[in-house]
């Protein structure tokens, strides 16, 4: 299994994967199910910009649940159908234990972003070797070579900071200082998390409770509006009102309060403006007044680099800006409630019968001040409630039967049902009336610039269901499972068979060594079905957008419906997911070392994509079963046990697993895009891994050389092609763990190898001048300072004027593309060298990593103390997470998404950073 | 018994439950809530208007114009522009416009009026549909239009160049025979323009490029008049409605495209070193220069960038699709072809007298023939030549910003000589985009050459 945090946010969603894709534009993700009731994991949004938004997986309090099982086959989905394609994670939370339990745990966690990128500090803001301010790029003056310091026009416009500094506009860049660490110690900070839980539980032979409350409150490492407060509260009680009949209800209650940070492609994202800073420039008075020429005072004024008096909004904001001037909150509610009745109706026969309501509302503002960067300038203000629901009715009948003396048979015959409700209601207004005054309201805005919207969806689900379990003789085991299912997106009730077969072998023939052996083999097939509205073509409100953000919308030209530019479909089906897999699990040396292994192999037909036609069809996209998607990979884990006694343990584990996965067929299509860019996209391509990395490539003859220019440049092919593949080849877990007495410690390291990733950012930040490679400087010998030449055409005496021994020195490097040195500089980075450029493929990186993901420390005071602080039980402990990386990938934690949970992978493009955390916690039974 | 009661309570509950939860499934999802599932033709029209309006005043019209030397690309991607460095996935979301945008909604219009034999509907989508198709032609040459948008069609064939100016031209002579006078739906367009009109100098501006100069000149004989001109509306003033130039060198991606050092401000720059410019005893560019250019504001972005903020870009400025300037200047380019300098003369004076009044700071005295010749006002190896490169110098400043201008300088091998941004020959095509290469096997692969030319640029 796989899980991928999409970056360090607080809160933020997890990508959760269970033995490969299965499916193309569909979600990937498993069903979770809490208590027995499947309930929702999504993250709404998750685009190349905008916030990173949290799953709602995060609502349960960890702290209550008791277990977490992993159904990974597609035999899992007998019971859960195929909603469980892509597996099922299986939460079981706490039920009351005999006595009065009370118990207190609180924990300080301190968070610290991992990985950052460097910033070269030798060259000043400007293009072509000089200062020039407000310009976006980092190709100016050599810092060093400044004398004097700055000189100002004081009798003109100005910029007034908050704290009364003044901003004149400069005359001559004289001063040397650089800024790096200022401009990155206004934007990192120690996020710090206090978790507090308390749990009060019972039980007795009549029934059990359990009740906890908790409060997670967290402060993000982006110091400014990141923050998440997670408050919950949980009672779960069963009461057996005889020996025949049990009644039980589980709720709980999350409120979770956040405050999240724009990202990604986005003028007002954070890391873009931050990172494209020029050293020189010093982003720490960004909020003031500015004065014009005549004096008049614009107060709410915003300066960055790119408009370093605030006259008006600058291009990107400074992130002084995105971190604190601009809002975007969400504030959850959900609750789940679980009531469930159990009779045993017969000596060997229980009926239960389950409601399960999970609801959850959440209302997220977006709001951008007056003076924001880019469209936003004039302000912008986004309100958005969701809510979510989903209702589902189980009626379960299980028995046992005696067949034989040898042969038994459990049965179970169910009966599920599920509606999904999604609706969500809002509205966004631009152009604020009053501009000083920060209101999350529609009320600032005429009713020219406001946008109401709504949409609702709607899914039903039911199946009938029969498992059957036999068991021979105590050794051999036989599962047999069918379901019908219907599901109100697809017509026709579909059918879904899987068996499984396990044979422990031990059992009839002793092996030396060997304490217990078991053979397993299962298969099964299911359907996932097809999501809502899709058969028919839609009529939408005509308007027309390049990639670049312009637009024409008809509502502003008297309005007009016409045909959507995506296709329906009426004739679509479910995809089919077939899947087997064969293992073993293995003890050898009286139990002391446990081997599981397991091969899987399994194929999804009839993927349901919007695929992408050629436009001249008149559409650009349309619904189809176009493709097939087949993963295989084999999975291990062991545990070692080295020393078990009482007093002592020490054991190793861990587990590996590689999964190969192929886009056999997309009908076609050579290509569908999955997230990302016109420049570079995480794709669905024939013959590759799902998510393969595609864009611009460097022209190449037969051979796969390079064909240059007449310089010596590679150039851009005219023809895009895949890039690299996002997936690994293995990802593994090894670690220890070393008990002595009260003392424990557990160390994890994890590994993710073979992957690759486009490091977006870092091609940018060569296009600015910004990154340290693009700060190197060379002395050529006076030979090449005439010969060589850049991307320009110029050569290094075009330039600057040589040095007292005739050498010359530049910034920039020299490379041999393969006919003869060239030199990269500014001409280069700026045009086919950087990430603006037309080729992607030299920013695919190999984003293999190794990390020390956990080392925890748990010490359980000893008894001589819990009894002079008068409690029973009380645990001190140390959780260092993400401690080490170990990786080739400059800049960032790898393990980063830029489109969040979606089906793209491998992509970075100023995503918020990764974080790395030391915990500290204290649990006391009372 | 009371394990009975127990079972037939507990099940008389869950029926209730069940009754009072569970909905029919069929139809939940057969109608989206959310979206229509149908539309009418006169409702769709302004849609595919717009569609034509992005495709002749959005990317397309900015990249032909970096070819064309009107334009500068500054900034990150428009840097690759400039030096010509540009590939097949810049293309998709153009034939998006062009065809899902564009010509499949006008075909469905056509069909739908056809069904109610409204006849005025029917040929301002017809019109539509050829200002579609002959943009693209025009870009890409031989492009899908006999299999184009047909839901039968997988994988529409490609058309030749001249098979689609042939189906244009008969589209736009069917629809003129219907709109004589008539400026109805024109939701995307400011009005006051003559739909019969607008077919006709379209018809010209596609027999033109064929090189039937006797042919254009009779089409635009009943061509667009003054002040009748086909406009894009951008009077609304706010994001959504706003003059697409505006939108991008300003607003979405300021920075990005400036005219820094581009050939026409140059040549309509008083104070430039350019030889060509075309300041003289009778005219003064001065006036045209401050509406094309702005520079010297905290608005701009460079020290020559298109006048988006009072000019011909400002944000509410309406943008010319077909127009009386072009339609005298196809038949002044037919007259001198024909040699017939008076009549040429005659045009291009036309053309004079409406920048005299459009900019009324400026200069443009009518010329003569005697204005003509070798060391004359208008220099040239002899007076029909240098008069027939004046219209086209004349055509290119006047169209500035437009795609047509992109096909003239093709179409005349570059005879004002508009210098190429990188190496020494400006692009002969668009590529035909990623999204066609990756699911169409018709397109034509021996045309995948950014500098080979279309069939009638050859």
């Amino acid at each position: 299994m796989q899980i991928t945090r999409s970056t360090g946010d607080p809160g933020a969603g997890a990508y959760i994967q269970i033995r490969g894709q299965n499916t193309i534009t569909g979600s990937n993700q498993p069903l979770i199910v809490v208590d027995g009731v499947p309930v929702s994991n999504s993250s709404l949004g998750g685009g190349v910009d905008g916030v990173v938004q949290q799953s709602r997986l995060n609502d349960i309090n960890p702290s209550d649940i008791a277990d977490i099982q992993i159904l990974k086959g597609a035999a899992a989905a007998a019971i859960w159908g195929t909603r469980a394609a892509n597996g099922v994670i299986m939460i079981t939370t706490k039920k009351g234990k005999k006595g009065l339990n009370i118990e207190f745990s609180s924990s300080l966690s301190l968070d610290y972003v991992n990985r950052e990128f460097q910033k070269q500090d030798k060259f000043g803001q400007g293009v072509n070797g000089n200062w020039a301010a407000n310009n976006a790029l980092s190709w100016g003056d050599r810092i060093a070579d400044r004398s004097g310091s700055d000189s100002f026009n004081t009798s003109g416009a100005k910029f007034v900071s908050e704290d009364g500094s003044v901003q004149y506009p400069i005359t001559h860049k004289g001063d040397q200082t650089t800024y790096n660490q200022s401009n990155r110690d206004q934007v990192f900070r120690t996020g710090v998390t206090w978790n507090n839980n308390l749990s009060i539980s019972s039980a007795s032979e009549k029934g059990s409770v359990y009740f906890s409350a908790s409060d997670w409150n967290q402060s993000g490492v982006l110091a400014g509006n990141s923050d998440y407060r997670r408050t919950t509260g949980r009672l779960n009680f069963d009461y057996n009102v005889n020996d025949n009949l049990k009644l039980s209800m589980k709720n709980t209650l999350a409120k979770v309060f956040s405050n999240r940070v724009q990202m990604g492609s986005n003028l007002n994202g954070l890391y873009l403006g931050y990172l494209r800073t020029p050293a020189d420039f010093d982003n720490s008075d960004y909020f003031g007044t500015y004065y014009n020429a005549a004096g008049v005072g614009t107060m709410n004024s915003h300066r960055g680099y790119r408009n370093y008096l605030g006259s008006a909004a600058p291009t990107y904001n400074n992130p002084g800006w995105t971190l604190n001037k601009q809002v975007n909150t969400s504030d959850v509610t959900r609750f789940i409630v679980t009531p469930e009745l159990q009779y045993k109706w017969l000596e060997n026969s229980t009926f239960i019968a389950r409601v399960g309501y999970d609801q959850s509302t959440d209302r997220r503002i977006t709001y951008f001040p007056y003076r924001s960067a880019a469209s936003t300038s004039t302000g912008s203000f986004g309100d958005n409630f969701i809510t979510e629901s989903e209702l589902s009715m189980h009626l379960i009948n299980q028995s046992t039967h005696k067949i034989s003396d040898k042969i038994s048979m459990d049965a179970t015959l169910g009966y599920l049902y599920t509606d999904r409700n999604f609706f969500q209601i809002g509205g966004s207004a631009i152009n604020f009336i009053i501009t000083d005054q920060d209101r999350y309201g529609f009320f600032n805005s005429t009713n020219d610039n406001m946008t109401p919207f709504n949409s609702i969806s709607r899914v039903l689900n039911d199946r009938y269901y029969g498992m059957f379990d036999f068991d021979y003789d105590d050794k051999i085991f036989l599962q047999l499972a069918t379901a019908a299912e219907a599901s109100s997106t697809f017509a026709d009730r579909f059918w879904s068979p899987s068996a499984s077969l396990s044979y422990e072998f031990t059992k009839d023939m002793k092996i030396p060594t060997l304490s217990y052996g078991k053979l397993r083999a299962s298969w099964g097939r299911v359907g996932v079905a097809p999501p809502a509205y899709i058969t028919g073509t839609n009529y939408v409100s005509a308007g027309s957008a390049s990639g670049w953000g312009e637009l024409l919308d008809a509502s502003y030209f008297g309005g007009s419906i016409y045909r959507s530019t995506t296709s329906g479909n009426p004739n679509i089906r479910p995809e089919i997911k077939q899947e087997m897999e064969i293992g073993a699990d293995l003890k050898f040396l009286n139990n002391k070392i446990s081997v599981g292994a397991t091969y899987y192999s399994n194929t999804i037909n009839d993927i349901i994509l919007a695929t992408a036609v050629p436009a001249s069809t008149g559409f650009t996209n349309k619904w189809l079963n176009a493709g097939t998607i087949s993963n295989s990979g084999f999975e291990l884990d062991w545990n070692i046990k080295l020393i078990e006694n009482q007093d002592f343990t020490w054991n190793l584990y861990g587990n590996i697993g590689t999964n190969k996965n192929i886009v056999e067929d997309l009908n076609g299509s050579k290509s569908i895009f999955l997230a990302g860019f016109t420049g570079v996209s995480s794709r669905a391509v024939e013959g590759e891994s799902m998510g393969a990395l595609w864009g611009g490539k460097w022209k190449r003859d037969e051979s796969g050389k390079l064909l240059l220019d007449a310089d010596g440049f590679p150039q851009p092919d005219a023809e895009e092609g895949v890039l690299g593949d996002p997936n690994p080849t293995w990802k593994g877990g090894f670690g220890t763990s070393v008990s002595y007495k009260g003392l424990s410690l557990n160390v994890l390291f994890e590994a993710c190898q073979g992957n690759q990733m486009w490091g977006g950012t870092y091609g940018v930040l060569n296009y600015f001048g910004v990154s340290k490679e693009t700060g190197e400087e060379i002395t050529m010998t006076a030979d090449q300072g005439t010969t060589i030449k850049d991307y320009y055409g110029m050569t290094a005496a075009d330039w600057v004027a040589p040095n007292d021994d005739g050498t010359y020195t530049v910034r920039g490097k020299l490379e041999d593309f393969g006919g003869g040195n060239v030199w990269l500089n500014q001409g280069w980075y700026t045009t086919n060298g950087g990430g603006f450029g037309p080729v992607g493929e030299q920013f695919i990186y190999d984003a293999s990593w190794f990390r020390l993901r956990e080392l925890s420390i748990r010490y359980d005071l000893p008894q001589t103390v819990l009894r002079a602080l008068h409690v029973p039980g009380a645990t001190i402990g140390f959780t260092g997470r993400n401690l080490a990386l170990w990786t080739n990938v400059e800049g960032l934690d790898p393990e980063t998404n830029l489109t969040g949970v979606s089906n793209g992978r491998g992509l970075d493009y100023f995503n918020n950073p990764g974080t790395k955390s030391y915990m500290f916690s204290l649990s006391i039974k009372i | 018994m009371k394990r009975y009661s127990i079972l037939i309570s507990a099940a008389l509950s869950i029926t209730l439950l069940f009754n009072a939860c569970k909905k029919d499934m069929t139809d939940i999802n057969a109608t989206n809530p959310n979206q229509f599932s149908g539309s009418e033709g006169r409702l769709m029209i302004t849609g595919a208007e717009l569609a034509n309006v992005l495709l002749n005043e959005g990317e397309a019209a900015r990249m032909a114009g970096i070819f064309s030397g009107y334009f500068t690309g500054a900034d990150r991607q428009y840097l690759s522009l400039q030096q010509y460095s540009y590939g097949a996935g810049d293309f998709d979301n153009i034939w998006g416009t062009l065809y899902a945008e564009g010509v499949a909604q006008c075909r469905l219009i056509k069909s739908q009026a056809a069904a109610s034999n409204d006849l005025v509907l029917h040929s301002v989508a017809a019109i539509t549909e050829a200002n579609l198709l002959l943009t693209a032609s025009g870009l890409w040459g031989d492009i899908p239009q006999s299999e184009a948008c047909n839901d039968n069609v997988a994988m529409p064939k490609y058309d030749k160049m001249d098979d689609v100016h042939t189906y244009c031209i008969s589209l736009l002579d069917e629809a003129i025979k219907h709109t004589a006078g008539s400026s109805a739906h024109s939701g995307a367009y400011a009005g006051g323009h003559d739909w019969s009109q607008v077919a006709n100098t379209l018809k010209a501006r596609a027999l033109l490029r064929k090189g039937d100069y006797a042919g254009a000149a009779a089409a635009a004989a009943n061509g667009v008049e003054a002040g009748k001109d086909l406009i894009a509306n951008h009077t609304a003033d706010v994001p959504g409605a706003w003059n697409l130039y505006f939108d991008f060198c300003y607003w979405n991606r300021g920075g990005y495209m400036t005219c820094e050092n581009s050939y026409l401000s140059t040549l309509l720059d008083g104070d430039s070193a350019n030889t060509a410019k075309r300041h003289n005893a009778k005219t003064d560019e001065d006036a045209r220069f401050a509406y094309y250019y702005a520079s010297g504001t905290p608005d701009n972005y460079s020290s020559r960038d298109p006048n988006y903020l009072d000019g011909i870009f400002a944000s509410y400025s309406g943008y010319t699709l077909v127009g009386y300037v072009e339609n005298q200047l196809i038949l002044a380019e037919c007259a001198s072809r024909s040699n017939d300098d008076d009549k040429a003369l005659e045009h291009l004076n036309n053309v004079r007298t409406y920048n005299a009044a459009m900019f009324a700071e400026g200069k443009y005295d009518a010329y003569e023939i005697a204005d003509f010749g070798p060391g004359k006002m208008i220099d040239g190896t002899d007076a029909s030549k240098a008069l027939l490169k004046e219209i086209l110098t004349e055509k290119y400043a006047s169209m500035f910003g437009q795609i047509e201008s992109y096909c003239d300088l093709r179409r005349t091998k570059n005879a004002i000589g508009v210098p190429a941004n990188s190496g020494t020959e400006i692009p002969a095509r668009f590529l035909y985009p990623q999204s066609e290469i990756n699911a169409n096997d018709n397109v034509p692969k021996d045309q995948l050459d950014k500098f080979l030319p279309l069939t009638y640029f050859q």
